[in-house]
């Protein structure tokens, strides 16, 4: 028998840092964890949009639903809206949300919307969580119990107080144990693993597995083991942003989904939580300049916040790589979050990888350094395909543009698009995705969700005849938009209820 | 103090209505009224006795929830542990109205006053955002056509119960579990010796309008008394 893995060390608080903390006390109880933290080094805090997958996240971690939405000032997402992105005319927009039709069903009533004449958009007649994201609706209502839903969501949070929440439970309920201090380097075993690192002061701190959540520094995965860095900026162009906070008004209406909006040279994110919105404008710095960018991002906030005032806005500036590394998992070190890789926030992919890497880490957890490098070489593999597919996914909201500046017309030229993601373009002419292209477990865009950015997009549903129930099914589905409309609360209304009701719980009678 | 409206979209087009079970939601009541064209489902959940209007001596229907004002034994919390509730009940903030003019069509009123009424943003709508009734508006209309029918077609069965003498004054005595009497007065049940005596025209003249079976509904009802009572000791039990 070969060591036995007792003690995983994390390095970095940030969400990768404390998540890991949480789902890794949750699930493997007995082992024993510590996280290091260096005090003064700022967490990069733009993550702020989750998948539905963070609701079984917060579940197992054992955090009220409640408690999670008032302590992150978090609200509802219930998919992405994507404007501007198909011609940039007045009406081009698009829902791709997180609510997903009967595998099945799906191929028959897309074919049946086009038969039908295409009326209304896609996702308006292919899901009723269309019609409650375009009335600004939460997703369930507070009688529920909690992470449960009428419609699939996840959230918009403040990534710093998501920290601190997870930070405080990990340490307080979980057993964590949190060391601040920096890593100034590592020792390392007989066998090349890491087997110390050592503190600034002097001290060592041992472990049997080390996660890297140092963010884009990687201190220990690059830095220490090696792994080599997968450049994707050939395939997805943006690589600075300006972000910013903008208050909103109370009681204004917050948005049912993420809103993602073209500009020349990019697009804008725009994330709204109860008391503010976080705007950003993503772009390609060899396309537009810093102030450019500043511009468009200041007309949109104009355009679109009542009551801002762009000219007192200082954003900041992120610069970032798009790629990931070449290996993950390298010896007994292995990379979660921004160490592992990073690229455009676009379909709020960065949060969902850290969720998907703990699953895999703790539903095959090696119980001895022998099982080690097989459970690496797997683990490698997986994510390596995973990024594969996230880059190709993203690529997919540019390629089918009709937008006529340099920088689209740039991101479809056919060297910049994967070779596998040209197949699926040529294959979705004659026959709609499906499960063939995406046979993997806990795929991360299944065909539904390609369907819905195709046919967003403009691409036509590939003929297919259809069968006479789909268009009772179509109407079936407009029953259910009017129902859900009907019955669910604003999500302003929800959020500003629960903050009032948890405020009373706190203040003494 | 109930403040009826008429319901339209104009005044209440943002409205919405607390649909589920609640004390707070007026739902801690002892009995509704029962139409004998609901007796079927309401029979297999409730006991149906009748009350004698103190003023115009009329009959009416009732289901019973409970043994005394404002307790209904079948709300635990938010709640209500039972498949059917009548229809007199269920359509509660709304009411049917009847203009002034002779055979205007009747219309649908909400009572502004009634606890259902939301003020918090939670609830179910009764208009969408064009002023068209929601689909749950909808099925509470046809309740309230229902029942509106249900109250009319329900004279005749009453007018033959009081022709053929089928009504009798009940009381109900009790023993609880705890050794507390429980009693029910100021109720009438169906008479079932004069039942019994009846001749084979009374009975054909009753089966031919249907409403025998409802008469037997009726007594076959008096055996819920039974589950009432079970609800009311472990409600005791449970403090």
């Amino acid at each position: 028998m070969s060591t036995p893995v007792e003690h995983i060390v994390i390095v970095g608080g940030g969400t990768a840092g404390w998540l890991s903390a949480c789902v890794l006390g949750a699930r493997l109880r007995g082992k024993r964890i510590t996280l290091v933290e260096a005090p003064d080094i700022p967490t990069i805090g733009v993550g702020e949009g989750t998948w539905p997958t963070m609701r079984e996240t917060l579940a197992t971690i054992g955090i009220p639903e409640a408690e999670f939405l008032v302590a992150c000032n978090a609200a509802f997402k219930q998919g992405s809206r994507f404007d501007g992105w198909r011609d940039g005319w007045a009406d081009d927009s698009y829902l791709h949300p997180f609510t997903a039709p009967p595998a099945a069903d799906m191929r028959d009533l897309a074919a049946a919307w086009q038969t039908c004449g295409q009326q209304g958009s896609f996702a308006a007649a292919i899901t009723p969580q269309h019609a409650v994201c375009a009335a600004n609706l939460a997703p369930r209502q507070r009688a529920m119990p909690d992470y449960a839903g009428a419609l699939n969501y996840g959230y918009h949070l403040d990534a710093g107080k998501f920290a601190a929440l997870l930070m405080r439970h990990a340490t307080q309920r979980l057993g964590v144990t949190r060391i601040a201090a920096q890593v100034t380097g590592v020792s390392r075993a007989a066998n090349g693993d890491i087997a110390a690192l050592l503190l600034q002061g002097g001290a060592t701190l041992e472990g049997d597995l080390f996660l890297d959540c140092s963010g884009q520094a990687a201190i220990l995965i690059a830095g220490e083991c090696g792994a080599e860095w997968v450049d994707r900026s050939d395939v997805s162009f943006n690589d600075r942003a300006l972000a910013v906070q903008v208050p909103v008004e109370p009681g204004s209406p917050i948005a049912a989904q993420t809103i993602g909006t073209a500009h020349e040279a990019g697009w804008i994110w725009d994330i709204g939580l109860p008391t503010r919105r976080g705007i950003g404008c993503v772009y390609a710095s060899r396309f537009i300049s810093d102030d450019r960018a500043a511009e468009i991002l200041r007309a949109y906030i104009a355009a679109k916040v009542p009551g801002s005032d762009p000219a007192s806005l200082t954003p900041r500036k992120l610069a970032f790589r798009t790629g990931h590394r070449d290996r993950f998992w390298i010896g007994n070190c292995l990379a979660v979050g921004l160490s592992a890789g990073f690229i455009e926030p676009l379909e709020a992919s960065a949060i969902v990888l850290i969720e998907l890497s703990l699953k895999a880490l703790a539903d095959n957890f090696p119980q001895s350094r022998a099982s080690m490098d097989i459970h690496a070489s797997r683990f490698n593999e997986l994510f390596r395909y995973r990024w594969d597919r996230v880059v190709e996914f993203l690529k997919l909201h540019y390629v089918p543009s009709q937008r006529t500046e340099p920088y689209w017309q740039a991101q479809r030229a056919p060297e910049t698009i994967p070779p596998r993601l040209a197949e699926c373009l040529a294959l979705w002419r004659e026959q709609a995705p499906s499960a063939w292209d995406f046979p993997r477990i806990d795929e991360m865009f299944p065909a539904a969700s390609q369907q819905y950015v195709l046919h967003g997009m403009g691409v036509p549903v590939p003929l297919a005849s259809t069968t006479p129930a789909a268009p009772a099914r179509l109407a079936e589905i407009a029953a259910k938009a009017r129902a859900l409309a009907a019955a669910l609360p604003t999500t302003r209304d929800y959020l500003d209820l629960l903050a009032a009701g948890s405020a009373a719980a706190r203040i003494p009678a | 103090m109930s403040q009826h409206q008429i319901l339209n979209p104009a005044d209440h087009g943002q409205l919405r209505i607390h649909t589920e079970a609640g004390a707070e939601y007026g739902d801690n009541v002892m009995a509704s009224l029962a139409m004998p064209a609901e007796f079927r489902e309401v029979q297999a959940h409730y006991p149906i006795v009748f009350r004698r209007d103190a003023e115009t001596g009329k009959l009416a229907a009732l289901a019973l929830f409970g043994f005394e004002a404002g307790e209904n034994l079948y709300l635990e919390g938010s709640t209500w542990d039972a498949r059917y509730r009548p229809m007199a009940h269920a359509v509660q903030p709304f009411l049917i109205g009847r203009p002034p003019e002779e055979g205007a069509a009747p219309q649908v009123h909400v009572d502004m006053a009634n606890p259902r009424i939301s003020a918090s943003g939670e609830g179910v709508r009764v208009f969408d955002d064009t002023g068209a009734p929601t689909p749950w508006l909808e099925s509470v209309a046809t309740m309230l056509g229902d029942l509106d029918y249900g109250w009319h077609e329900g004279d005749d069965f009453f007018a033959a119960l009081e022709a053929y003498q089928l009504v009798e004054p009940f009381t109900l005595e009790v023993t609880l579990d705890n050794g507390a009497v429980q009693s029910l007065v100021g109720f009438q049940t169906i008479h079932e010796e004069r039942l019994a005596g009846l001749d084979g025209e009374a009975l054909q003249a009753l089966m031919a309008h249907g409403h025998l079976a409802r008469i037997y509904m009726v007594l076959a009802s008096l055996a819920q008394f039974g589950n009432l009572v079970a609800r009311k000791n472990r409600r005791i039990a449970l403090g």
